[in-house]
């Protein structure tokens, strides 16, 4: 452990070192930059850097430059509460960031809501994380929103009935299935089965030869894209070729090259089109690839799109108080990479859900889910 | 046909876990040590073997260097890590190794990134269904080596003069020592063996999964630690059995007890039921 203190030591100094001299606006950031977590929380710090630089090129916000500071939550719930802490006692800041996942966002929502400093989710999904509170945020879609996008992509767009569900044991996955079941039965699909993996879990074997056995239709399961790579890959030279849908969670280059061939037609729920004639999100796409040498995925745009609504909120607020900041992100009107930005009262993001699938080893458009009602969040 | 695949995939899952667990069994048969830093090595022979795959395109010389650089590896950990401590208390080398495990783990990182790292063009990919049992040659491939590894192993320590020396330092290191065996020898050849064993393991297992990553090591840390006190600590063929009831039985958890308990939660209620019925696990003794 004292080596990874001593990381995220050098880690903070270093990224503090080079603006701290100046009267800066700080950001606070808390990201998984070690342990399990760490390759998307690489992702969501690149997305973050790239958009606190566009906005320091642009002027910063009221001829401040902006400054992230950057703690490693090691995607654990216990490093959260601390770092909350830090930031807002030591470092002072006045808006923070998770760009992490829902286990320590939660933690620390809790923490920013009480000293009254807002808090915004870039991709945490579970439903608790903005009901700590009217300071805490969400620009990314609930599970439970996704998971019925998946229910009408899946009943009603590609007219699966019988759809077996695998679901990875974790809050994201969770909650991912229990909105595709909510939904299910209302866009006709039956579910034949659902297996549960733990996210350790890359050898699928025996969920492969039941699987088979189910002969289902199409297959709804959840999963980043480290288990997911796997999965699909067995699924396929295991004999199952009925397509697979997921969601963000697969969202990137690193899915495409874990499954090789058999991540083509792989269909997924997310929040960036590749294929978008926005200019913000062509704009990312191409400033993201020159910036980080990676290519985009979902944890990069959506942390990207956060930043985003939090300088938008600074500006419009011309203040640093965190009431004028919340007040300002409230009525957040964003075109972002993500896509239109504002929030409904319980601070959750309301938009259109992206369809994409695998063709010639990338991500393409497959199509729009529009449906509003289906996807509205809930208000409390 | 469905439980005898869920059979077959446990037996491939437990023969993995075995190829670990027998290379920890042999350093604690030996030194007491428990070698927590051996998923480590492990989570090494995996890197070794995709980057000299992608490198030079050759699966035997990948397979090559993963063994015997992880060997090789092995042995220095001991050398650096063990060996100057061995004298203290036994928890004082298990804080050690855990230390130097999670050390090598953001070392990996570090020097090969926190994506992962996948084969260019994975081999072993292809189905090769044997009598109606749907196994891709990688699982196959996996089988054979764990039978041919282990084998080799029983056999070095049956037939040779080099495995007599081992065992007789195993069950007295001094007497051993009286009759001119070099003790230090035996521990480094004893090293250099479970860390093939390790390194052979996390090569297969990048393969199957196309992806090695810097974490891959943190179940069977733990994990292989259950199934040798299951097979009652130092014994190999214990930690065989241990391992193949281990794959079997997850194999069906995962499907008829999923929703209950994950993977990892089945593997430590087996080991808390073993326990209760045999306190020192299913055997005992070399």
């Amino acid at each position: 452990m004292e080596f990874k203190k001593i990381l995220i030591l050098v880690s903070t100094l270093f990224f503090s070192f080079g603006t701290s001299w100046a009267d800066t606006i700080k950001i606070g950031f808390n990201v998984p930059l070690t342990g399990f977590a760490a390759a998307d929380g690489e992702s969501a710090l690149n997305g973050a850097k790239l958009a606190v630089k566009q906005a320091n090129n642009t002027g910063g916000v009221n001829g401040k430059q902006i400054e992230l500071v950057v703690y490693d939550d090691q995607a654990s719930p216990k490093e959260a509460v601390p770092i909350a802490n830090r930031l807002i006692e030591k470092d002072g800041v006045k808006v923070a960031v998770s760009g992490s996942y829902s286990g320590p966002t939660r933690a620390a929502a809790g923490t920013f809501q009480s000293a009254g400093i807002p808090y915004i989710s870039a991709y945490a999904i579970h439903p608790d994380i903005t009901r700590a509170g009217n300071y805490v945020f969400r620009t990314s879609f609930m599970g439970e929103v996704q998971g019925r996008a998946g229910a009408l992509l899946i009943g009603q767009t590609m007219q699966h009935r019988r759809v077996v569900v695998i679901t990875l044991k974790n809050d994201f996955g969770k909650s991912l299935a229990a909105g595709f079941k909510a939904e299910a039965a209302n866009f006709g699909i039956k579910i034949v089965n659902e297996y549960e993996y733990s996210i350790s879990d890359r050898q699928f074997g025996p969920i492969v030869a039941k699987v088979r056995a189910d002969k289902p239709d199409a297959i709804y399961a959840s999963g980043y894209f480290f288990t997911a790579g796997p999965l699909v890959s067995q699924l396929r030279s295991g004999g199952v070729n009925a397509p697979v849908i997921g969601q963000e969670g697969y969202d990137g280059e690193q899915f495409i090259k874990i499954a090789g061939a058999s991540a083509e037609g792989v269909i997924i729920t997310t929040s960036l089109d590749r294929d978008s004639n926005s200019p913000e999100a062509r704009s990312f796409i191409s400033e993201y690839e020159k910036f980080s040498g990676n290519k985009v995925d979902m944890v990069s745009a959506s942390t990207h799109t956060a930043i985003k609504v939090v300088v938008a909120a600074l500006r419009k607020a011309g203040t640093i108080s965190p009431d004028a900041i919340r007040k300002a992100i409230s009525q957040t009107k964003l075109l972002a990479a993500t896509g239109q930005i504002s929030f409904n009262k319980l601070g959750e993001v309301r938009k259109n859900v992206e369809v994409q699938i695998v063709r010639d080893g990338d991500w393409h458009y497959h199509s729009t889910i529009r449906d509003q009602t289906l996807l509205a969040p809930p208000n409390y | 046909m469905l439980y005898l695949e869920l059979f077959i995939q446990g037996l491939l899952q437990g023969s993995i876990y075995a190829l670990i667990a027998v290379g920890l069994t042999i350093v604690y048969g030996l030194l007491r040590i428990l070698h927590v830093a051996h998923a480590g090595l492990y989570t090494l022979g995996g890197y070794f073997g995709v980057l000299v795959f992608n490198i030079t395109g050759s699966l035997v010389l990948g397979g090559l260097v993963a063994m015997l650089g992880v060997g090789i590896f092995g042995i220095i950990i001991y050398r650096l890590c063990y060996q100057p401590i061995l004298d203290q208390p036994p928890y004082v080398p298990l804080i050690a190794s855990i230390g130097l495990f999670i050390a090598m783990e953001e070392l990996y990182r570090i020097l090969f990134g926190s994506y992962g790292v996948t084969y260019s063009n994975p081999p072993l990919q292809d189905m090769m269904p044997v009598g109606g049992i749907y196994l891709r040659q990688g699982e196959w491939v996996t089988i054979l080596a764990s039978i041919v590894l282990i084998g080799g192993l029983a056999w070095l320590s049956r037939k040779t003069r080099l495995g007599l020396a081992w065992r007789a330092t195993v069950t007295d290191a001094e007497m051993a020592e009286s009759f001119g065996i070099d003790p230090i020898r035996v521990r480094y050849l004893n090293f250099f063996i479970g860390s093939i064993l390790a390194g052979a393991a996390g090569m297969i297992v990048g393969i199957l999964n196309n992806l090695v990553e810097p974490t891959m090591g943190s179940v069977p840390s733990y994990k292989a630690l259950a199934i040798i006190v299951l097979g009652g600590l130092g014994s190999v063929r214990g930690t065989l059995v241990a391992a193949l009831s281990l794959g079997v039985i997850e194999s069906f958890g995962t499907i008829y007890l999923g929703e209950v308990l994950n993977r990892d939660a089945i593997a430590f209620v087996f080991l808390i039921l073993v326990l209760m019925v045999r306190p020192k696990g299913m055997f005992r003794g070399m």
